[in-house]
């Protein structure tokens, strides 16, 4: 049963993307309905999948030889995966619905981008399933890779500057990401002789240089996961995509590199080299500069979604600090697992949910406006840990880190949620001001609604192991939820005391502008070298070609001596034959 | 029973059909067409035969000898079958495309008759038994393809014509140089030697060591390795079928199927690592990897960019050969098969666009996804491949590489195998997004260069259905890589046997 099911959570996608196209070939403009509910299901299956219990599938053929599983990890990592999915599919058929309608009367492009958008977006979440159930590297890395190449047409949808610029950002960063994880994934399944991600984890672990390709990973998948340094595509492609994308972006696709890290390094390992504890302690540094630095940077943006996006990275280096963790101290590990899934999918959802809002706010629904804007801050304050499911998440961290006395660590992540808090007000308030009404459409506050209360209530429905999950004691609350208060009045008092100062708003993107104009530069350095060694070449042809014709006159010189041996041939031969004579008179004698 | 017919047969199916081609009159399109689909048949069922008796353990040989102690050997042993296999494949998808190509042009008999006497060599490279019965089948090629390069007879073809020669049978003389030498003196030419060349290590370390040099050097030319590369771009200006077949299977695979030989079967992969000459082998592999693909990008032409790709992925073979290691030999041998799948798929789909809509530069291609989806999207498939992602073949072998080269504890080449990864990508993504990301002609932007209706399609179905069963074959190579008789499957079968000798 468990089997049929994996078949057509796989095979699901790949027909709804083919369906799509198909009747966009034979249908007549005016009738095609591109996110049609046959497509919006994508995700269903798989959704379902994650319920169905833990299984195993080992099949020979595929590849290097394929091995899929459902345990623990990879259950709750589906679920949410696909519930976000499944939402920002349903909030997508709202979201696009103009522009379906602009395509039904014959706008090329609108037609265009939809069909792309049909095709690519269950192909994407068809990578995005691969790569959470994968269990060989050949599975996981075709996942990841389908996921990354697809989601290009999700960002790049919109097709202006913006788009293609945030687009042009993420496929150079994705491409680089993808080199690196292939050299990281050769190098430790080279040494352990193996095709699964287990191996991986071994070989790192046993390996001499173990620490170097545990770097590489964790920097090619960190490209995804926003690690500071290779995050610079998140600002730049969040605010250009439409929501639903960036709500899948931020909330799915972004945790496929955390995942990664999760099977491929070995977390939690006891007897780790120093090296890998070195690692283990440049991750924790990396995450927290990365959880700092974005709302230090974020908060000045004016775009809502460019603020979400730097607060997605803030929230990933949170992240990238609790794995690293489990290199630096693997001993909490075990504890920290659950707190990291539950984490991570209460953020999806969560960032999804503001994501969508993003979209409601510009088409402001006709209801109370308190209650919309009560509603909007929902994710936003769970987000920061001082209500709903975020509270739970975070008390499942700390409670874990309390327990093997990482206090100090407990202290950081407190203060960065100071730091989300200031993000996520930041980005209410920039929706307050490009606020627009018109009404949205019902598919688009319904999932953003629904995404939002499956948000608030992540432990609810998240198949954890048992027990793994409390709720904080009371006199907890209060450590949970000054971050709030404290982020929201800096905003506002950083907001009141450089209101009369004229402070330009920095480029989204940061270091993106700087690495673009070291390529440059690096680019005109080359095509010079190039040029100069065109020269060279050019100039040893030339010295060549003059020897040669040189010789060439030498034996044409040559030639004349011929010509004047054949003038006077009879002289020659009877020259010869005198010569010829004499020798033999001499050698007679 | 040895079954010598087997190998003969194979090789006469099309000899048999080039002479005939060659007798028929210039207007006999249709009984040409049926003879060359006849006799691509006739040889792949031939050579399937052949598979079927080297997994039987049993492999067929034909031998005859010439004069003393110089044999013609024809033996299809499981490196060889592979080779054939993979031509007679790709032969047939190349005539039926290149019947659809050649179309109401002129000197169509010419064509496929050297079309035919190119692949016949083609074969007899692959089951040549012994350097001597190689060397005469590998010139035969030269010579055989020399008429298809300067087919379209314009000055430019010519000269491209004059440099291919120079190049080539320069190559032939050091290559004839090498082989008399080493006859000269250690007798030896058979590719079956149990023990390869190792008895002669003591006394003759430096001799091996320059033949060595001589042979590889001769067979580089043809696999086109940095410096001796020069005539592959050049050689551009020929058919598109000619060049799908030059780049995939004919000419730059003999050169690499030669380098395997040499290492493989006539020195034996101990004695080469033993020499010392194989670290020499894949440094220059991997520089005329990263130099192929550097080239490439400088490219604006569809076709140059696909050579200078040519000239980078064929050495990925050499490179794998020079790995010691069963997963460097994997790799390699199963790249012979990918490549020529993936490169003749290119190839084909850069003949359609030049056919269909007159698309020569790369700046042309926008859009070119909506008027031809199907063959967009075998350039796809081909050029995804060719970067090495998965699920298309080139991942898998670019996996076995990788994992040799660590084996062999040469770890820079893990850095190279990843930059040429990275290249790949810097020239082939764009075209990919080209077709599929750019508005152009087909959505109402300007016209295509010289856009011709040439079938119900989006193109003549001749060129088509070849086209889309490579890229399929392609797609399946990699995804099912684990089926029995799958190229991984094959190298795999192929590797044991040598390393189990």
């Amino acid at each position: 049963m468990i089997n049929l099911l994996l078949i057509f959570a796989l095979c699901w996608p790949l027909c709804v993307a083919l369906a799509g196209v198909w009747q966009a070939y034979r249908a007549p403009a005016s009738q095609r309905r591109y996110l049609s509910w046959w497509w919006v299901s994508a995700a269903w299956p798989s959704f379902l999948l994650a319920y169905a219990g833990e299984a195993q599938w080992v099949i020979d053929i595929w590849m290097l030889g394929g091995q899929w599983s459902l345990d623990a990890l990879s259950r709750p990592w589906l679920a949410f995966t696909t519930l976000l999915w499944s939402f920002a599919a349903v909030h997508a058929r709202g979201y696009l619905a103009k522009e379906q309608a602009k395509a039904q009367v014959g706008d090329s492009s609108a037609e265009r981008r939809l069909l792309r958008l049909t095709l690519l977006w269950p192909l994407t979440l068809l990578g995005n399933v691969l790569l959470i159930i994968a269990q060989d590297i050949a599975s996981f890395y075709l996942g990841f890779a389908l996921m990354t190449f697809a989601a290009y047409a999700l960002v790049v949808h919109t097709g202006t500057d913006e788009a293609k610029l945030g687009a042009r950002a993420y496929l150079i960063m994705a491409v680089l990401g993808e080199g690196l994880i292939l050299g990281g994934l050769l190098w430790a399944a080279g040494v352990a002789q193996s095709v699964l991600l287990e191996g991986v984890r071994e070989g790192i672990a046993s390996a001499e240089h173990g620490a170097l390709m545990a770097a590489l990973l964790w920097l090619g998948l960190g490209v995804k996961a926003g690690v500071i340094g290779l995050h610079v595509w998140l600002p730049l492609a969040h605010p250009a995509a439409p929501a639903p994308a960036s709500a899948v972006l931020s909330g799915a696709m972004i945790k496929a590199g955390l995942l990664g890290w999760l099977y491929v390094l070995p977390l939690g390992e006891t007897s780790l080299s120093p090296e890998l504890t070195r690692l283990g302690e440049i991750m924790l540094i990396a995450g927290l500069a990365a959880a700092f630095g974005a709302a230090l940077y974020g908060v000045w943006q004016r775009h809502p979604k460019a603020v979400l996006a730097y607060s997605s990275i803030s929230q990933m280096g949170m992240l990238t600090a609790m794995v690293a963790m489990g290199l630096a101290a693997p001993e909490v590990w075990p504890l920290l697992l659950p707190g990291v899934v539950l984490f991570a999918a209460h953020h999806a959802l969560a960032k999804g949910a503001l994501f969508m809002g993003t979209s409601i706010s510009e088409h402001l629904p006709r209801w109370p406006t308190a209650l919309v804007w009560v509603l909007l801050a929902l994710p936003a304050v769970s987000l920061t840990g001082a209500f709903g499911a975020g509270m739970i998440s975070k008390w499942t961290v700390k409670s874990a880190l309390y327990e093997m006395h990482h206090e100090s660590l407990i202290t950081l992540l407190t203060w960065a949620a100071i730091g989300t808090s200031a993000l996520v007000s930041v980005s209410l308030w920039r929706q307050w001001q490009q606020r627009h009404a018109g009404g949205s459409h019902a598919a688009q506050w319904g999932a953003w609604l629904a995404a939002l209360t499956a948000a608030l209530v992540t432990p609810l429905w998240l198949p954890l192991p048992e027990g793994s999950v409390a709720l904080p004691p009371l006199k907890e609350w209060i450590s949970l939820m000054w971050p709030l208060p404290v982020g929201v009045m800096a905003v506002w008092l950083g907001g009141w005391l450089t209101r009369h100062l004229r402070i330009g708003i920095p480029p989204a993107g940061d270091l993106w502008w700087l690495y673009a104009w070291l390529a440059q530069n690096v680019l005109v350095a080359i095509r010079g070298v190039g040029q100069w060694c065109n020269g060279i070449k050019a100039a040893s042809v030339n010295a060549t070609l003059a020897i040669e014709k040189r010789v060439m006159g030498r034996l044409t010189q040559l030639t004349a001596v011929e010509s004047w041996m054949r003038h006077h041939t009879s002289g020659l031969m009877m020259a010869l034959a005198v010569v010829l004579a004499l020798l033999l008179i001499w050698e007679g004698a | 029973m040895n079954a010598a017919w087997l190998p003969l047969t194979a090789i006469a199916a099309s000899l048999l059909a080039a002479v005939i081609i060659f007798t028929l009159p210039e207007d006999a399109r249709r009984l040409r067409t049926n003879i060359n689909l006849l006799a691509a048949v006739i040889k792949i069922t031939l050579v399937a035969l052949m598979v079927r008796r080297v997994v039987q353990g049993d492999e067929a040989i034909f031998s005859f000898q010439i004069v003393g102690s110089i044999d013609f050997v024809l033996r299809a042993d499981a490196l060889g079958v592979m080779f054939a296999g993979l031509s007679s494949v790709l032969w047939l998808c190349t005539t039926v495309y290149a019947i659809g190509y050649l179309e109401g042009t002129a000197n169509r008999k010419r064509f496929f008759g050297f079309f035919s006497l190119c692949v016949a060599s083609t074969l007899g490279i692959a089951l040549a038994g012994n350097l001597f019965t190689f060397l005469i089948f590998y010139e035969m090629l030269t010579l055989s393809t020399y008429p298809l390069v300067v087919h379209s007879g314009t000055d430019k073809a010519l000269k491209a014509g004059r440099v291919y020669l120079r190049y080539t049978l320069t190559a032939g003389v050091v290559l004839l140089f090498g082989v008399v030498l080493l006859y000269s003196f250690t007798s030896e030419h058979s590719f079956a030697s149990e023990r390869g060349l190792g008895d002669y290590l003591g006394d003759h370390r430096t001799l091996l060591t320059f033949i060595f040099a001589l042979l590889v050097g001769g067979f580089a030319v043809k696999a086109a390795m940095v410096p001796l590369h020069g005539w592959l771009p050049r050689a551009m200006v020929a058919p598109a079928p000619v060049s799908a077949l030059l780049h995939a299977v004919a000419v730059v695979k003999a050169g690499a199927f030669g380098i395997l030989r040499i290492i493989y079967d006539l020195y034996g992969i101990e004695l080469s690592v033993e020499l010392g000459v194989t670290t020499a082998l894949a440094v220059a592999a991997c520089i005329t990897i990263i130099y192929g693909s550097l080239r490439a990008i400088a490219q604006q032409e569809l076709k140059p960019r696909l050579a200078f790709s040519t000239i980078s992925q064929v050495s990925y073979i050499v490179l794998g050969v020079s790995l010691f290691g069963p997963f460097g030999t994997i790799g390699a041998l199963a790249h012979l098969l990918h490549q020529g799948l993936m490169k003749v798929t290119l190839f084909f789909c850069a003949g359609i666009y030049a056919e269909e809509l007159g698309i020569h530069r790369i700046d042309e291609m926008n859009g070119a996804g909506k008027r031809m989806p199907l063959t967009s999207l075998a350039f796809t498939i081909g050029a995804l491949g060719m970067i090495g992602l998965p699920p298309v073949a080139g991942f898998i072998t670019k996996w076995y590489l990788g994992i040799g080269a660590i084996q062999a504890e040469m770890y820079w080449v893990v850095a190279v195998l990843v930059a040429s990864s990275t290249l790949n990508a810097i020239y082939f993504l764009p075209i990919v997004h080209r077709l599929w990301f750019r508005v152009g002609p087909a959505h109402g932007h300007g016209t295509w260069p010289n856009e011709q209706r040439l079938g119900r399609l989006e193109t003549h179905g001749w060129l088509l259905w070849p086209t889309v069963f490579t890229a399929v074959i392609s797609l399946a190579a990699g995804l099912l890589a684990g089926l029995p008789f799958s190229p991984l499957d094959w190298a795999t079968r192929v590797a044991v046997g040598e390393y189990l000798q």
